[in-house]
């Protein structure tokens, strides 16, 4: 017995010794090709001018035109899933039950909901930026708003209309504040952002909203029967768009839609020109299911 | 000589064999791509004529070529003269482990960091997966325990306190025996991991939103250092203009007394209805203030783990007739599960431990509650930029700091459900 165990104590090590193996199973990452970056690295110490690229001179109209649509949802949304409330349950889910709302479809117009449109760049904004600030509420533990735009500099309104505490977490921002029950505070966003990010509340943790914010505010979103309208935009000068939604599978969130007349492109834009005072029509986009991943 | 002796010396041979082969030769100290986020932002779109492994591979490669451009490599860092960065510091602490010719330390990071923090600064070195909490990913350019506003970046003396005091109640020790020098070096050398990874970030950004499938990333000066690289620069030199400001103490609070004592008794109070009310701490710490009310959030840099790995396993689990998005989801879900570390939830702590991850003293207190921990679930109950409204006055939180501090010793009854463990029972 004890002789068997002096070798059995090394046989032991062997074996945990080779099927420790090589360290964790990492994936195989792409690395940099040396003398690639050496160019590279020459091109940006250089303190050379830089070259004037033959930038095109863009394009400035003028006049103001306004752009509207409808997203209907082509397929079956399903029944949205109820939420798992298990904080705060004597106030949060009681005046009406919770239900997850990232896809949100009007029975009877197949009407899409919180589609997000903004305009990539413009030239031009006709209309200062408001000094009324905007409510951003909350109440029966969600926010009331699934999908909220706002213009940067604008005030925002964050309130709580609960009974109990929330805290307002803005993704990306420096904003995550305790709003203490039925009290507010005022933020002004400071900086754009590319794509809507989400706001949540860490004390409940099944809240959840997204935030845009955008310099020029042209920006909409969907109401519930899918419409939507984004006056005073720029007219005369090609407007590049984005749709986002925030089940989209398209790169980045964009919602992949079959507008071949809009050249609707696997990003979920589309550029289209609009001529002065002309209210333009997209009439009805339909978004298959399988860009939302349903 | 007998059998079981025999059988010992063969093993313990074929031991010494079989680790001496090893694993084969170790390569030159190489920086890792951000698999996670360059996986997440190269989704595939149609019109790809390649097939999306290829595709992706080829447009990670260029980030991690215009990577080395900008920084170098872990043995041989560059710094752009944008960057602001000390190459002198960034050598001393790069590369291996090495004396130099006048016989100075060099390779500081691998000698004391690697391990946990890895070799790009990725919070995955090899004992990473051990440790609770995780060590810190440096590449969001994200930090915790610093005087700044909640998204600005550290100033250089919160990475410096950060060493020499480490972090309490984590696997961080305290590199407060090292020379001043050295703890420069180190702070650099993060300062500089942290602008590296900001810069990986941004170029996926860019990539995704900007280019189309059949487009490269540019490599011009414009590009990389005007729009790429000076936002992220611009953050981390405007973070000594970014600290928050300090109220004055208020006439009764004593922190040179315990919280306990009659000096303090009345601004104890105060924090302990703030603790409870506008503060809104017991929706987390709960009202025993032993971290055990909500507690199954996760961090930032866990949440993005959580949430892609929902997105990739809802994707999988849904039929798929599109190749290029069937191979990215399989691609994402093997990142997730060889490139991350698993997802942990980030419980709230308790505050009757006396222990304070960022610092014990009171202005360290103050500035965890003014703007809340960045990267945390923690709120902020001050305002969260210059000019805002807190929903506890900047002179309050005074008062909810040394609350705080009498915690650890409130009680002195019997243990029961009104009066929990506090510090001093356990010794």
């Amino acid at each position: 017995m004890t002789s068997f165990c002096r070798s059995c104590v090394p046989l032991a090590c062997l074996v945990v010794a080779t099927s420790a193996g090589c360290g964790p199973r990492r994936v195989s990452a792409p690395v940099a090709d040396a003398a690639a970056a050496l160019t590279i690295r020459e091109g940006l110490a250089s303190t050379a001018a830089a070259a004037v690229t033959g930038g095109e001179a863009a394009v400035v109209g003028t006049g103001w035109a306004s752009l509207k649509g409808r997203f209907v949802f082509a397929g079956d949304p399903g029944q949205p899933k109820p939420l798992a409330v298990d904080k705060d349950t004597e106030v949060c889910g009681k005046s009406s039950k919770l239900f997850d709302r990232s896809l949100r479809v009007d029975t009877s117009t197949k009407g899409l909901a919180d589609v997000v449109v903004f305009v990539r760049k413009s030239s031009r904004v006709k209309n200062p930026v408001p000094d009324a600030p905007q409510m951003f509420d909350q109440k029966n533990c969600e926010f009331l708003a699934p999908v909220f735009a706002a213009r940067v500099g604008q005030p925002i309104d964050v309130r709580n209309s609960d009974p109990v505490g929330h805290n307002t977490n803005i993704d990306g921002t420096s904003f995550n504040q305790l709003i203490p029950a039925g009290q507010g505070t005022t933020y002004k966003p400071d900086t754009e952002m590319g794509a809507p990010k989400a706001v949540t509340c860490n004390i409940h943790p099944w809240m959840k909203a997204y935030v845009i914010f955008r310099k020029d505010g042209y920006v909409a979103v969907s109401s519930g029967d899918g419409s939507f309208a984004i006056p005073d935009l720029p007219a005369g000068e090609p407007l590049e768009f984005q749709v986002w939604h925030a089940r989209a599978t398209g790169s980045g969130g964009g919602v992949v839609l079959e507008r071949p007349d809009l050249k609707w492109n696997p990003k979920g834009r589309f550029v289209i020109t609009l001529q002065a005072d002309e209210v333009k029509d997209l009439g009805t986009l339909e978004v298959p299911a399988g860009s939302l991943g349903t | 000589m007998n059998t079981p002796f025999a059988m010992l010396r063969f093993t313990l041979l074929l031991a010494v064999v079989v680790t001496a082969v090893g694993c084969g030769k170790t390569p030159p100290a190489s920086f890792r791509l951000n698999m996670v986020q360059a996986t997440k932002t190269a989704a595939p779109e149609s019109g790809m004529e390649k097939p999306w492994a290829t595709w992706a591979r080829e447009r990670q490669g260029q980030v991690a070529t215009i990577l080395e451009a900008m920084y170098g490599t872990p043995d041989d860092p560059v710094a752009l003269a944008e960057t602001g960065l000390d190459l002198a510091k960034l050598k001393l602490a790069a590369g291996p482990v090495r004396s130099d010719i006048v016989g100075r330390k060099n390779g500081l990071y691998r000698e004391h960091c690697v391990h946990c923090h890895g070799i790009s600064g990725d919070g995955m070195g090899p004992t990473a997966a051990f440790l609770n909490p995780y060590p810190r990913d440096y590449r969001p350019g994200k930090f915790k325990f610093k005087g700044t506003w909640r998204d600005a970046r550290p100033g250089r003396e919160d990475l410096t306190r950060v060493l020499h005091e480490g972090i309490p109640g984590s696997s961080m020790p305290s590199f407060a025996l090292l020379p001043p020098a050295q703890v420069d070096a180190l702070v650099e050398y993060v300062r500089y991991l942290s602008m590296r990874g900001e810069t990986e970030l941004a170029l996926y950004t860019y990539a995704e939103q900007e280019l189309g499938v059949d487009e490269t990333l540019p490599t011009t000066k414009e590009f990389l250092v005007d729009e790429i690289l000076t936002p992220i620069v611009e953050k981390w030199q405007g973070a000594e203009d970014a600290r928050i400001p300090i109220a004055s103490v208020p006439a009764n609070v004593d922190f040179t007394k315990p919280g306990d004592d009659p000096a303090n008794r009345e601004s104890v109070a105060r924090g302990r209805a703030l603790f409870h009310g506008d503060g809104g701490c017991v929706k987390c710490h709960g009202v025993t203030a032993l971290g055990d009310g909500q507690a199954n959030d996760y961090d930032d840099w866990n949440k993005v783990i959580v949430e892609w790995s929902k997105e990739v396993t809802g994707g999988l689990d849904s039929t798929q007739d599109d190749a290029g998005r069937t191979a990215w989801l399989h691609a994402a879900a093997d990142v997730i599960e060889g490139d991350a570390l698993r997802p942990r939830t980030i419980p709230p702590r308790n505050l009757r431990l006396g222990l304070y991850r960022g610092g014990r003293r009171p202005v360290d207190l103050y500035r965890r509650l003014y703007t809340g921990i960045n990267g945390a679930p923690m709120p902020g109950v001050g305002p969260s930029g210059p000019g805002g409204k807190g929903s506890v006055a900047d002179a309050e939180i005074w008062h909810i700091v040394n609350y705080i501090r009498s915690l650890p010793y409130e009680f002195d009854g019997e243990l029961g459900a009104d009066r929990p463990m506090v510090a001093k029972d356990r010794f």
